[in-house]
C-alpha cells in the first residue's frame, strides 16, 4: 500500500527446523512489511509456534537465515530479540502485579543517578504512548487491580514505548472477552499508525479477516501462501489454505459403539463453560474438538472432577462426585493437558510412575505390592511400546512420545472404563502419534469409552466416532464421522463462523 | 505369560540403581570414609564402644530425624519437633505430678501414670494437628507455621514449668522408661526405640503403599492429586506422624533425667533438618530415604565426636555442622548432574 | 471511570458501592497496622492503670516507659526495613541472629581493646556486609536454596561468634585489666534527643534510607519487581541476582547494627544475643502485611510492626509473667500468618 517501498521489517529465507524425527519447519521463506498487521495461520502442528519461537530466539533455526531491516538476526534469548526491536506478548503475561501501571511501563528502563531514579521524559513518553493506544487506563493504578485485557494492554503499551517495531502476539485474545477483543483490535490498529509492525497468531479466522493485512499460511511445516487479506475472498479461502488437499488418517466405522450411554453430562457450566450437554456411549471414541480456550480442558476437567461445574454429570446412572479421588473410583481417569506438571512424576521411575491411579489395587492391608508393581511396568512397556532400556529409567529422561505413553499406561492401569484424554500427542512425534492412536482404538475395542480432547482436526476426524464441535464455552454442534465430512464446515464452526448443520 | 518373562529378562538385565540408592551409597560410604580418617586422626576413636556410641548418643535427633525426613519426602518442614519434645516431656511430667505438693512447681494434676503419658501423647499430637491445619487448610508456607508451632509447643511447656523445670513429687515408676536396661544388656529403652522407629519407617518407605504415597506427592503435588490421591489427608497424617515420634522423644527424656525442663530439645529441629540434608534428602521434596538420614546422622556424629577428640573446643562443632551441609549439598548436586549428563 | 458513565444508573449505584467497600478495605489494608498499634497501647494502659507498683505514675504510657520500650526495640527497628525489603525480592535469611552475635563480638572485642567508637562501629558494619554478601554468595553463585543456604550461615556465624570469646566466659566484658571503655554503653542506653539513645535514631535513619530506597531508587523498584515476577524481571534486562545480592548484604549491615545496638544496651558481647532474631524478624515483616510469596511489603509498616511487637512483648511482662513471652509470640506469628492468608485470599482462584 505504501508508495515506496521500503526493505521488509523482518523476513525468512529457508528457515528449517529439525526436532528428532520431525521437520517441524521446512523452508520457509516470506518477509513482512513495516507497519502492517501480519497475520500468521495453519493448523496446530502447522509449525507457527516453532517459527515464532526462532523469531524471538527462544529456538535456533536448524539452517536459514532471519533479517531484521535487511541484516541478518540472529538472537540467543527473548531479551536479545527485544534489544532488536522485536518483542513479544507471551500467554503467561510478564507483568509484575505489584507494581504500578507507570512502574511497569518504565521497568527496565529507567534514568537513574547514583542508584535513584530521577524524573525524565520517559515517565512522559510512556504515559503518551498509553494514552494513545488506551486512554482509560490510569498509570498511578496498581497493576494487581487490572483486569487480563488490561494487563495485556500494558504489556503491549511497554513493548511500544521500548522501541519495538515489530510486537508478536501469539493467541493474544484466548483468555478476553468479545468487548476486551474489540478494545484490543482498536489498540492494534493505533500501533499500526505509529509504524508498528504487528505479528499476529490466531485459530480465529474471523479475527484475522477484521483486522490484518496481510496473511502467511502455514501448513505442515511448510509456507504455502502470503498474501495481502484484500485478495482473499473469504474464510472458505482461508480455511482451504489451511488444510489444503492433505488426506487425513482415514476413519473406519467401528463396530464396537454401542448405543449404551455411559456418560451424560447436562448444563454443565462455570465461567467460561455455557450449558454443556452431551452424551457417551460405551465403545465410543468421541472427539472434543475446539481452538485454544474453546474450553476443552474445561469439560475434561469437570467431568474429572478436577475444577468445579454447575450442571448434573451421570456416569453409569450415578452421580460423579467432586474430586479426581471419587471419579477415579468410579471408573473415570484423565490424561491432563500439561504431562510434566500435571502427569508425570518426572523424578520417579517408570515403575514407580505406573501404579498411582490404582493404589488400592497396590496395597495389601497398606503393604504396598512391589511384585504386582514390576509385573506391572514390564507388561505396560511391552503393551505400550514404551522405548526404555530399562523400567528403572526416571521418566523425564524419556522422550515425548514415551512420557505420553508412561502417562496412559498410569491411566489403564486405574481399570477405567471412561479414559480422558487431553491433548494426548501434544509434543509426540508422528510415529508415536500413530502408535498411541492404536492404543487408544484398541481401548475402545474393548468395550472402553474414550473422549478425545483436542486442538488438531486431523487426530479427531482419524479416529473419533462423533465429534463434538466448541466454540468460546459452548458446544455448537455434533458431527457423526464418517467418510464424506465437510472439513470446511467444521473450521467454520470452530472458529465462530456460522452454525454448521447438525447430522 | 511367557512373553512376559522374556520382556522381564530383558528390562532388568538393563536394571541400574536408582539415584535415590545412587545417593544413599555416596552418603554411607562418606559416612564410612570420615569414620576412617577420624580412626586415624584421633587417639582412641576407633572403639566398639566409640562406634556404638555414635549411634546411642544421638538416638533422640535420629528419631525426631525419622518424622522429618519423610515430611520433607513430601515437600514440608517440620521445625515443631524440637518445641513438641519439651511440651511432652513437661506435660508428662505436670500430669504425673501429686497433688498438694509444696509450692506450685511441685503440684501436678496427680493422673495415673499410664494417663499421664497418654496425655502427654495426645499434647504432641495437637501440635501436630495444628501444623497440619495450618498447611494444609490455610496453605501457609509450612516453615512459617512449624516455627509458630515450636515456639507455641515450646511457650506452653515454660508457661507450665513457669520458665524453668518441675522435678519433684513425681511418682517412682517415672525415671523407669528413660533408663530401662533391656534384655539385660547396656542398651536402654530409647535406644531400642529409635532403633525399631527405623526399622518400621524403613519399612514403611520401602514397603507400605502409606510410603509410596509420600514420595507421589512430595515429587509432583498436582499430578498426585489428578491421580486421585488425598494430599490433605496424607500430610495430616505425616505432620501427626512426626509429632507423635516427637512426643515419645520428649516422655522418654523427661523420664531419663526425671524431670519436664522447657528448654529440652532446644535446637534439636534444626540438628534433625541438618542430618537429613546430609544423608541427601532434597528439600524440594519427593527424594531421600530414613537410610540416607541415618547415615547423615552418622556423618554428623562422626565429625562432632572427631573434633571433640581432637579436643577442639565444643564451638567448633557450629563450624563443622555448616561446612558439613554445605558440601553434602554441593556434593549432591554435583554427583546427580555428572551422572545425569 | 468511562466504562462508569456507561452503565446504567442502578449498576453505577452497585459498583460505587463496592467501589466503596472496595476502599473501606483498601484503606483498611494499608492502615490496620497503625490501629493496632493504637489499641494495643491502650489496652495495656487501661490494663495497668494505676499500677504504682509498676510505673512511677501509675500509667503505662509515662515518659520513661516508653523510653524503655524504644530503646530495648533499637536492634529488631534496624533491621526490620532490610529484612523487609528481602522479603519482598521473594527470599529470606534465616542467619540474622548468628550476624548479629557474631556482629556483637566483634564490635565488643575492637572497642574493649582501645579502638574509638566510630572505627568500631564501621567495621562492625563493614563486617555484617561481608557476612550478608557471604549469603548473597551462596544463594545467587552456588543456587543453595534460601533457607538452606542462610541454615547453614546461622550456623557457621553462630561457631565463629563462639570461638571467637575465650574458652570459660560466655561473653566479652570488662575483666580484669581488660574495661570496657564508657562510651560503649552509652550508645544503647544514654539519650541523645528526647530522651532516646543513639541506636534509636539510627535506626530511625536507617528506616528512613530504607523507605527512600524502596519508594525511589532502583533497587527497591528491582526488588519489589524480582519478587513479583521474576521472569518478567529479567525479560525487562534486570539483573536480578545483584539485585539479591545487594540486598543480602543491606541486611548483613542492619544485623550488624543490630547486633551493636544489642551489644551497646547489654554492655557485653554476647555471641548468643541474635538468638531469635530471624523468627522476630519473620514475625514483624509478616505483621507489617509482607507478603511471604515475595512482591509486596514496606518498610515502614515493618517498622510498625516491630513496634507493635516490643509493645506486646513489653507491656505483656507488666501483666503476666516473663515465661509466657515465647507462647504470645508464637501465638502471633501464627495468627499473624493466618490473619495474611485471609486477607490475600479474596485475589486467589480455584487454580491448584
Amino acid at each position: 500500500m505504501t508508495s515506496h517501498q521500503p526493505p521488509p521489517v523482518l523476513s525468512v529465507e529457508k528457515l528449517i527446523k529439525d526436532y528428532p524425527g520431525v521437520r517441524a519447519v521446512d523452508e520457509v521463506s516470506f518477509s513482512i512489511q513495516a507497519s502492517t498487521v501480519h497475520c500468521l495461520v495453519g493448523e496446530n502442528g502447522a509449525g507457527k509456534s516453532t517459527l515464532i519461537k526462532m523469531l524471538t530466539g527462544a529456538l535456533q533455526p536448524t539452517q536459514g537465515v532471519m533479517k531484521v531491516n535487511g541484516t541478518t538476526y540472529q538472537p540467543s534469548s527473548t531479551k536479545d530479540a527485544r534489544r532488536s526491536g522485536i518483542a513479544t506478548l507471551f500467554q503467561e503475561l510478564q507483568v509484575v502485579d505489584e507494581l504500578s501501571v507507570l512502574e511497569n511501563l518504565t521497568l527496565g528502563m529507567e534514568q537513574s543517578r547514583f542508584g535513584f531514579i530521577i524524573s525524565s521524559d520517559l515517565e512522559q513518553r510512556v504515559t503518551q504512548t498509553l494514552a494513545t493506544i488506551e486512554p482509560s487506563i490510569d498509570p498511578s493504578a496498581r497493576v494487581s487491580s487490572l483486569s487480563v485485557a488490561q494487563k495485556q494492554i500494558i504489556e503491549i503499551a511497554r513493548a511500544a514505548s521500548s522501541g519495538a517495531n515489530v510486537i508478536i502476539m501469539d493467541e493474544p485474545t484466548a483468555a478476553l472477552s468479545e468487548r476486551e477483543v474489540e478494545r484490543l483490535f482498536t489498540v492494534i490498529r493505533r500501533l499500526r499508525e505509529q509504524q508498528v509492525t504487528v505479528i499476529y497468531i490466531s485459530h480465529k479466522l474471523d479475527e484475522i479477516l477484521s483486522l490484518g493485512d496481510t496473511v502467511t499460511v502455514l501448513r505442515d511445516g511448510k509456507h504455502i501462501v502470503t498474501k495481502p487479506l484484500s485478495e482473499v475472498a473469504g474464510r472458505a479461502e482461508l480455511i482451504d489454505m489451511m488444510i489444503g488437499r492433505s488426506v487425513f488418517q482415514s476413519y473406519t466405522v467401528r463396530s464396537a459403539v454401542t448405543d449404551e450411554v455411559v456418560l451424560s453430562a447436562n448444563g454443565l457450566s462455570n465461567s467460561l463453560l455455557n450449558n454443556v450437554s452431551f452424551d457417551i456411549n460405551k465403545g465410543e471414541i468421541v472427539g472434543f474438538y475446539g481452538l485454544v480456550g474453546a474450553g476443552k480442558t474445561e469439560i475434561a476437567r469437570a467431568l474429572f472432577g478436577a475444577d468445579k461445574v454447575s450442571g448434573s454429570i451421570l456416569f453409569k446412572g450415578q452421580p460423579v462426585g467432586n474430586s479426581p479421588k471419587e471419579a477415579i473410583a468410579a471408573g473415570i481417569a484423565l490424561v491432563p493437558e500439561e504431562r510434566r506438571t500435571q502427569g508425570l512424576f518426572t523424578n520417579l521411575t517408570i515403575r514407580e510412575n505406573i501404579p498411582v491411579m490404582n493404589i488400592r489395587r497396590m496395597s495389601d492391608n497398606g503393604v504396598f505390592r512391589s511384585a504386582d508393581e514390576l509385573t506391572a511396568a514390564v507388561n505396560y512397556v511391552e503393551k505400550l511400546g514404551i522405548a526404555t532400556d530399562s523400567i528403572e529409567k526416571h521418566t523425564e529422561k524419556l522422550s515425548g512420545g514415551n512420557q505420553q505413553k508412561v502417562v496412559l499406561a498410569k491411566c489403564l492401569f486405574s481399570d477405567a472404563d471412561l479414559l480422558l484424554l487431553d491433548e494426548p500427542t501434544r509434543g509426540v512425534d508422528v510415529g508415536a502419534k500413530t502408535e498411541i492412536y492404536d492404543i487408544i482404538k484398541n481401548l475402545a475395542d474393548e468395550g472402553n469409552s474414550v473422549a478425545l480432547f483436542s486442538t488438531e482436526l486431523e487426530e479427531v476426524l482419524g479416529i473419533c466416532d462423533r465429534i463434538f464441535l466448541l466454540y468460546c464455552g459452548s458446544l455448537e454442534s455434533v458431527i457423526i464421522n464418517g467418510p464424506n465430512l465437510d472439513t470446511t464446515d467444521i473450521l467454520n464452526v470452530v472458529t465462530g463462523g456460522d452454525r454448521g448443520g447438525t447430522q | 505369560m511367557s512373553v512376559s518373562i522374556k520382556a522381564n529378562k530383558t528390562l532388568f538385565a538393563n536394571r541400574r540403581i536408582s539415584d535415590q540408592m545412587y545417593i544413599t551409597l555416596l552418603v554411607a560410604s562418606v559416612a564410612t570414609c570420615l569414620f576412617l580418617i577420624a580412626s586415624v586422626l584421633v587417639p582412641n576413636f576407633f572403639q566398639l564402644q566409640n562406634m556404638l556410641n555414635l549411634v546411642t548418643n544421638n538416638w533422640a535427633v535420629i528419631s525426631l530425624g525419622v518424622g522429618v525426613t519423610f515430611l520433607l519426602v513430601s515437600g514440608n518442614f517440620d521445625l515443631s519437633v524440637g518445641g513438641i519434645v519439651a511440651l511432652s516431656g513437661v506435660l508428662s511430667v505436670w500430669f504425673a505430678q501429686s497433688i498438694g505438693g509444696a509450692n506450685a512447681l511441685s503440684t501436678g494434676l496427680g493422673l495415673p501414670y499410664w494417663l499421664a503419658l497418654l496425655g502427654a501423647l495426645g499434647g504432641a499430637l495437637a501440635i501436630g494437628a495444628l501444623n497440619a491445619l495450618f498447611v494444609v487448610k490455610f496453605r501457609i508456607p509450612s516453615i512459617i507455621v512449624t516455627l509458630g508451632t515450636m515456639m507455641v509447643a515450646r511457650g506452653i511447656a515454660q508457661v507450665i514449668t513457669q520458665g524453668s523445670q518441675r522435678n519433684t513429687n513425681l511418682p517412682d515408676e517415672f525415671g523407669v522408661l528413660g533408663s530401662l536396661k533391656v534384655f539385660g544388656t547396656s542398651i536402654q529403652l530409647p535406644v531400642v526405640f529409635m532403633a525399631a522407629l527405623l526399622m518400621l519407617a524403613i519399612f514403611i518407605e520401602r514397603k507400605m503403599l502409606f510410603g509410596r504415597l509420600t514420595y507421589w506427592i512430595g515429587a509432583n503435588p498436582t499430578a498426585a492429586r489428578l491421580s486421585g490421591i488425598d494430599n490433605a489427608k496424607h500430610i495430616t497424617y505425616l505432620y501427626l506422624f512426626s509429632s507423635a515420634i516427637a512426643g515419645v522423644v520428649g516422655i522418654l527424656l523427661s523420664s531419663e533425667f526425671q524431670s519436664g525442663y522447657s528448654n529440652r530439645g532446644m535446637l534439636m529441629e534444626f540438628d534433625a533438618l541438618v542430618i537429613a540434608l546430609l544423608g541427601g534428602i532434597a528439600i524440594a521434596g519427593g527424594f531421600g530415604s530414613v537410610i540416607g538420614m541415618f547415615f547423615g546422622a552418622i556423618i554428623l556424629a562422626v565429625v562432632t565426636s572427631a573434633a571433640t577428640g581432637l579436643t577442639l573446643s565444643p564451638d567448633w562443632q557450629f563450624i563443622l555442622k555448616a561446612l558439613a551441609v554445605f558440601l553434602a549439598i554441593m556434593a549432591q548436586t554435583w554427583a546427580l548432574t555428572r551422572r545425569n549428563q | 471511570m468511562k466504562t462508569v458513565n456507561l452503565m446504567s444508573k442502578s449498576t453505577t449505584f452497585v459498583y460505587s458501592r463496592t467501589a466503596l467497600a472496595g476502599q473501606v478495605a483498601q484503606f483498611l489494608r494499608n492502615y490496620y497496622i497503625y490501629f493496632v498499634l493504637i489499641a494495643i497501647i491502650a489496652f495495656l494502659s487501661a490494663a495497668n492503670l494505676d499500677r504504682f507498683d509498676l510505673f512511677e505514675r501509675g500509667n503505662f504510657l509515662y515518659e520513661k516507659n516508653i523510653i524503655n520500650i524504644l530503646r530495648v526495640s533499637a536492634p529488631i527497628l534496624v533491621l526490620a526495613g532490610a529484612f523487609t525489603l528481602l522479603m519482598v525480592s521473594g527470599y529470606i535469611d534465616l542467619s540474622v541472629g548468628s550476624t548479629m552475635g557474631l556482629s556483637a563480638v566483634i564490635y565488643a572485642m575492637l572497642a574493649i581493646n582501645g579502638m574509638p567508637f566510630w572505627s568500631a562501629f564501621a567495621i562492625t558494619a563493614l563486617c555484617g556486609a561481608l557476612l550478608g554478601a557471604f549469603n548473597g554468595l551462596l544463594v545467587v553463585r552456588f543456587k543453595i536454596t534460601p533457607v538452606i543456604a542462610t541454615l547453614i550461615t546461622l550456623s557457621l556465624f553462630k561457631g565463629i561468634a563462639l570461638l571467637l570469646v575465650q574458652d570459660g566466659v560466655s561473653a566479652i566484658k570488662s575483666m580484669g585489666d581488660l574495661r570496657m571503655p564508657q562510651w560503649f554503653n552509652a550508645y544503647g542506653r544514654e539519650g541523645v534527643l528526647m530522651g532516646l539513645p543513639m541506636a534509636f535514631w539510627v535506626a530511625v535513619g536507617v528506616t528512613i534510607v530504607l523507605i527512600v530506597l524502596q519508594n525511589r531508587s532502583l533497587l527497591g523498584k528491582y526488588a519489589a519487581a524480582t519478587g513479583g515476577n521474576p521472569t518478567a524481571a529479567k525479560l525487562s534486562g534486570i539483573n536480578t541476582s545483584k539485585i539479591v545480592f545487594i540486598l543480602y548484604a543491606i541486611v548483613g549491615v542492619c544485623a550488624a547494627l543490630a547486633g551493636i545496638a544489642r551489644a551497646s544496651f547489654m554492655s557485653l558481647g554476647d555471641p548468643l544475643s541474635g538468638d531469635g532474631m530471624e523468627l522476630t524478624a519473620i514475625l514483624v515483616v509478616l505483621i507489617g502485611g509482607t507478603a511471604f510469596s515475595g512482591g509486596e511489603g514496606k518498610v515502614l509498616r515493618s517498622f510498625i510492626g516491630a513496634l507493635i511487637i516490643m509493645t506486646l512483648t513489653l507491656g505483656m511482662l507488666t501483666l503476666v509473667p516473663a515465661y509466657y513471652q515465647t507462647l504470645v509470640i508464637g501465638a502471633v506469628l501464627l495468627g499473624a500468618a493466618a490473619s495474611n492468608h485471609f486477607i490475600s485470599k479474596k485475589g486467589q482462584t480455584l487454580s491448584e
